[in-house]
């Protein structure tokens, strides 16, 4: 599947919880290829080939709140 | 039921919100008594019963979080 920018919000407060968002996505490895956190507008901008389903899964796992909110490109 | 105490380091925490995040969702698993979590000491200290879980999964717990735990000081 080619991979897509998916974007997400999440309820980040701090670059903590940024941070956290990108070490659970690049353990993912070259499925993902970009990540772009943004705190001010509480927003997790992912490239990858994974489906938003798997990407909503893996941002879950911060334990804070996420939604999809569509694909970008 | 017998209970033991784990001190796991973890770096990445930068504000409350990330300790916060961090108790609630580790004080859920099964066999966790207690936790408390100190952003300046970069600690979380868990009460826990060691014949339902042990420190390698409570690390590993974190870990998958997106924060950096070792279990060694």
């Amino acid at each position: 599947m080619a991979s897509q920018v998916h974007e997400f919000y999440m309820a980040m407060t701090c670059e903590g919880c940024a941070n956290a968002a990108k070490r659970v996505l690049q353990k993912q490895g070259d499925a993902v290829t970009d990540i772009q956190t943004d705190v001010g507008n509480k927003k997790v901008t992912v490239t990858s080939r994974l489906t938003s389903n798997e990407l909503l899964e893996i941002l879950k796992k911060t334990g804070k709140e996420v939604n999809y909110i569509g694909v970008k490109m | 039921s017998d209970s033991q105490v784990t001190q796991i380091h973890v770096e990445g925490m930068t504000c409350q919100s990330c300790v916060t995040t961090i108790e609630s969702k580790i004080k859920d698993m099964s066999g966790v008594k207690r936790i408390t979590v100190s952003l300046s000491e970069k600690e979380a200290d868990i009460v826990y019963d060691p014949n339902v879980t042990n420190p390698v999964t409570l690390r590993n717990e974190i870990e998958d979080m997106g924060f950096a735990a070792s279990l060694e000081h």
